[in-house]
């Protein structure tokens, strides 16, 4: 009898074996392994009332200690290795990343064993690791990037009213409520044996490999019931909201709409090829960058999106971790001229009202339009087809960059996004690449966040709302230097109009609470 | 929100050590720190070009490094022209225009930027290896024939402003900016690399200093060429010499003032409710030199003092819990600059306690022989650090441009590990009480007050031991 439930223990757990999800990169000639976890899980099951939960509890996870130590002696332990360990929390996943040199991996893989399986969650650390998210969502979030104060608000206006709304650290109620038993509960409720893929790269072992397969078998095997995806719906008309903020030089400007599509689908590798040619990330071939930046010297950078890109003021290449079934279009205008600057710095712009967001905002929109109702030329397209082909293959240069892609590809539904990727893009058309975009993409119906200065948000306010023309105010040094046609250009796009709907003003103490 | 677990060096160099080992099949050479050959070529012209040969199937890196930064902004006026210049490099010669340097980056599928500091303004293409050609002909084209109009020079000038327009929204950049005012009386450390704001405003009236500025430093006497991936080294230099062997030298020498000593504690205190308050101790320290243990040992310091792994961070952060988080080290630069700690506070009123923790922490180690195994798993963490950072042909060219700035020879890497295996308990006494006086240190400060808790005549506390 015993010998019978000895079976039958070692035939389920088996089976549990045989249908985790593991993905591999052997990597023979790197002496680091890396170790992910992916579990399907992220902000959006935070329970209402307790936003920020996911981050918190993986935040605990990876700064905590474990049964047999605590956090200081983990500490302690790492230190002459140099191992990184952390966790990565976005809308729909949290990651768990363990990186050391092959020479200490027996004694690492214990800690990580230990923070996996049998976190310590004590006061302290608790008390800790909750203040600092706490700070982040009271005051960092509003006061260290106001481009990124942007794109946040901007999710959180898009996505009003559903589990994609609130920021992945949470809202300031929100991470005020949780307590350490709602960590605990969350832990066992989310982070489960069904819930996880488990990536490695390196040289590591088949023993290895079955070792922490197995004790990944030991997280709770609580079923987990995953809510779904929040989506926007599609904004009426051009909706939007100015943060108005105390001594903002600038006016960070993020803007987006709903988009039915991801990686998943064959035709985003043509959305590629559009969105390369209109923003891509961080390259002065973008063309929002060459008519916004370059042309016009407004701001230090103009580019769009075809999905969430993760920390772009840091980021030049895309980072993994992060996604998302709900997609978004979306434009970042990096912050622009305010009146009260441009007041101060030229005496001949002493009377002007409202700064560059008006106009850079139109700009953009133009340019948008014209590239969906004339299209790309072939010429373009065959350029920045070239161009991502070869681009693409800088995306994963390490094996922790490679396994992170590979286990995105998962998360979609593919087997490698990249490399496939590679294949979409050699047999994509131009007539594809123009009927995506018009399938896809449209300009009037928008949500746009502007954080600005609290002297901006009234006059840009009424300026926006009124579709009043917005004229660029160049300083006369710059201005005598333009040439003509930038000029002429800046006349038809004074006027040109924007579908504004609506328009509020929200002070900065007041968003994320 | 992305948390990988750091280490302490948030400030000073990533990471220094030991490659142990790394994705590469080369066969590692003994005893240095990178397990590959730097091959190394000077030319007639005095451009200097290493190359490392690194396995990345079908990826080159290519680094231009140009030792010049906002320390040779040595005229009044001028702050911000170096980063304002390596905006300039991007926009064009007769033969590749704008519009066509475009067509052509584009075509080679790189990612392609750059970045200038202190010491250094540094342009990097990473890319498909086998238009390393390509890659040659469009740099070397633009470091030795650019080729602006005024109208380009000044829309140029915007995007510099929208840079600092965009960085200001950190209270951190504008305590950098008055740390650095306050610190330095005539050195040009004395302003940020961002350089002062109405310098920045000016920008689009300098258009004539630009045209000397590129004659002054875009020589190759100023440049080293790094290129590291899959490529041969021989093809390199052959690339190099065709490309740029007509360059033209000079014999431009900035003359920077010397900062006199300091004889007095400096302050300077941004007031900011809306930001988490910090308190930031920076003292007068070396200039880089890998020829004795000073700068390894304070770095060693900062390790053993603020890192995880420290007393200090237990006893503060994981207990207490009076301070967030501790970063800084001492900086690596070209003159001498300074040794930083930075602490991110959880209530502004703990502020002088936890100044006066750092104090006495920094004092005893003048005094007080650090635990050898401290001392030893902090040279152990540089090592890995290292060698955990050293995966592509960019981690690899940016450790090197790091040295190749600092003193024009990217073996310094190797030498640099070396003063660090050799830095005693001992040497760290020593530096702790050549550099850590408080006549020297300048005191910044972020608080919702509107002064700075330690100025107005209040004395710093005698450390207690």
């Amino acid at each position: 009898m015993k010998i019978k439930f000895l079976f039958i223990t070692l035939l389920l757990s088996s089976i549990v074996s045989l249908a985790q999800e593991v993905v591999e990169l052997k990597t023979t000639a790197s002496n680091l392994i890396v170790i992910k976890l992916m579990f399907r899980n992220g902000s959006i099951s935070d329970p209402k009332g307790k936003e920020g939960l996911t981050e918190l509890t993986a935040s605990l996870i990876t700064e905590g200690g474990t049964k047999d130590l605590t956090s200081t002696q983990i500490k302690d332990k790492v230190y002459p290795w140099a191992a990184e360990f952390g966790s990565s929390v976005d809308k729909e996943v949290s990651v768990f990343t363990f990186i050391v040199h092959k020479d200490f991996l027996t004694p690492f893989y214990e800690i990580v064993k230990g923070l996996m399986l049998t976190p310590s969650f004590t006061e302290e650390d608790f008390k800790r690791v909750k203040s600092n998210q706490q700070n982040y969502v009271d005051q960092v979030i509003r006061s260290s990037s106001d481009e990124e104060y942007s794109k946040k608000a901007l999710e959180d206006f898009l996505f009003k009213g559903t589990n994609y709304q609130h920021m992945v650290e949470g809202t300031s109620e929100g991470v005020k409520n949780i307590t350490l038993d709602d960590v605990k509960n969350h832990y066992k409720n989310y982070f489960t044996r069904g819930n996880v893929m488990i990536g490695i790269a390196g040289n590591y072992t088949p023993e290895f490999l079955n070792t922490l397969k197995a004790d990944v078998n030991q997280l709770s095997n609580t079923a987990v019931v995953l809510p779904l995806a929040g989506k926007a719906a599609m904004p009426d008309g051009i909706q939007v909201e100015i943060v108005a903020k105390d001594n903002a030089l600038g006016s960070a400007i993020f803007t987006g709409f709903p988009m039915d599509i991801t990686r998943s689908n064959d035709e985003f590798a043509a959305l590629m090829v559009a969105n390369s040619w209109l923003g891509e990330h961080r390259k002065s071939y973008s063309h929002l960058y060459q008519k916004i930046r370059e042309a016009r010297s407004m701001n230090y950078g103009d580019y769009s999106y075809i999905e969430w890109y993760d920390n772009g003021g840091s980021n030049m290449l895309p980072v993994t971790g992060v996604p998302r079934w709900s997609n978004y279009f979306s434009i970042w205008i990096r912050p622009v001229q305010t009146a009260k600057g441009l007041k101060a710095q030229y005496p001949e712009l002493g009377k002007i009202n409202v700064g560059h967001a008006h106009f850079a905002l139109r700009m953009a929109i133009h340019e948008m339009d014209k590239l969906i109702n004339d299209g790309m030329t072939k010429e373009d397209f065959e350029l920045t087809r070239t161009f991502l082909r070869s681009y693409c293959k800088l995306y994963a240069q390490t094996p922790q960059k490679q396994l992170g892609f590979l286990m995105d590809s998962k998360f979609y539904g593919r087997k490698n996004y990249l490399s496939e990727l590679d294949a979409l893009l050699a047999k994509v058309t131009l007539d594809d690449v123009n009927n995506a975009m018009k399938k896809y993409w449209q300009t009037k119906n928008m949500c746009v966040t502007i954080v600005t200065d609290k002297t901006e948000a009234e006059p840009l306010a009424k300026s926006l709302k009124s579709n009043l023309a917005s004229p660029m105010s160049y300083s006369n040094v710059l201005k005598s230097a333009l040439p003509k046609e930038v000029l002429e250009e800046d006349k038809s796009i004074e006027n040109y109009p924007l579908n504004v709907k609506s328009v509020s003003i929200v002070n900065s103490a007041d968003t994320f609470r | 929100m992305n948390k990988m677990k750091r280490l302490f060096a948030v400030i000073t160099i990533a990471s220094l050590g030991i490659l142990l080992n790394s994705c590469g099949k080369q066969k590692p050479v003994e005893e240095k720190i990178l397990p590959y050959t730097i091959y190394q070529k000077e030319l007639p012209n005095g451009l200097k070009v290493a190359t490392v040969e690194y396995d990345s199937p079908g990826i080159a890196a290519f680094y231009a490094v140009v030792r010049v930064g906002s320390r040779d902004e040595v005229e009044p006026g001028k702050t911000g022209f170096a980063h304002f210049f390596e905006h300039m490099m991007f926009r064009g010669t007769e033969k590749y225009p704008k519009d066509k340097y475009d067509v052509v980056l584009k075509s080679i599928g790189a990612s392609a930027n750059a970045n200038t500091w202190l010491d250094r303004t540094v342009y990097h293409m990473t890319g498909n290896a086998t238009m390393l050609d390509k890659m040659f002909e469009l740099e070397s084209d633009r470091f030795m024939n650019l080729k602006y109009s005024e109208g380009d020079f000044k829309a140029e000038a915007g995007a510099v402003k929208g840079e600092y327009t965009k960085n200001s929204s950190n209270p951190m950049e504008a305590l950098d900016e008055a740390m650095n005012d306050t610190a330095f009386t005539s050195h040009t450390y004395k302003h940020t690399t961002m350089g002062f704001f109405k310098d920045v405003v000016d920008m689009p009236n300098q258009y004539q200093y630009s045209l000397e500025f590129f004659k002054r430093f875009y020589r190759p006497e100023y440049t080293t060429l790094l290129v590291i991936g899959d490529v041969k080294h021989a093809d390199v230099e052959k690339l190099a010499e065709q490309y740029y062997g007509k360059w033209e030298k000079g014999n431009f020498v900035t003359n920077v003032s010397p900062e006199p000593p300091q004889t007095q504690t400096r302050y300077c205190h941004i007031q900011n409710p809306g930001f988490p308050p910090v308190v930031q101790l920076n003292f007068k320290g070396p200039a880089y030199t890998d020829t004795n243990t000073d700068v390894f040992a304070l770095d060693i310091i900062s390790y053993a003092l603020f890192s995880e792994r420290s007393e200090l961070y237990k006893k503060l952060v994981v207990k207490e819990q009076k301070v967030r988080r501790f970063n800084g080290g001492a900086f690596f630069t070209r003159d001498p600059y300074l040794f930083s700690i930075n602490a991110t506070l959880v209530n502004a009123a703990d502020m002088q306690y936890v100044k006066d923790e750092i104090m006495n922490a920094l004092e005893a180690v003048k005094t007080q022989k650090l635990d050898s195994m401290l001392l030893t798993e902090t040279k152990s963490n540089l090592k890995y650090s290292f060698a955990m950072g050293m995966s592509s042909p960019d981690a690899i060219a940016e450790n090197l441009a790091y040295f190749t700035w600092l003193t024009g020879d990217p073996e310094s890497l190797n030498r640099c590990y070396a003063m660090y295996e050799k830095v005693s308990a001992e040497d760290l006494n020593k530096a702790a009480t050549k550099y850590f006086d408080k006549m020297a240190l300048t005191i910044a400060t972020i608080s919702p007050e509107a002064t700075s808790p330690f100025a107005g005549g209040t004395p710093i506390d005698k450390p207690k031991l």
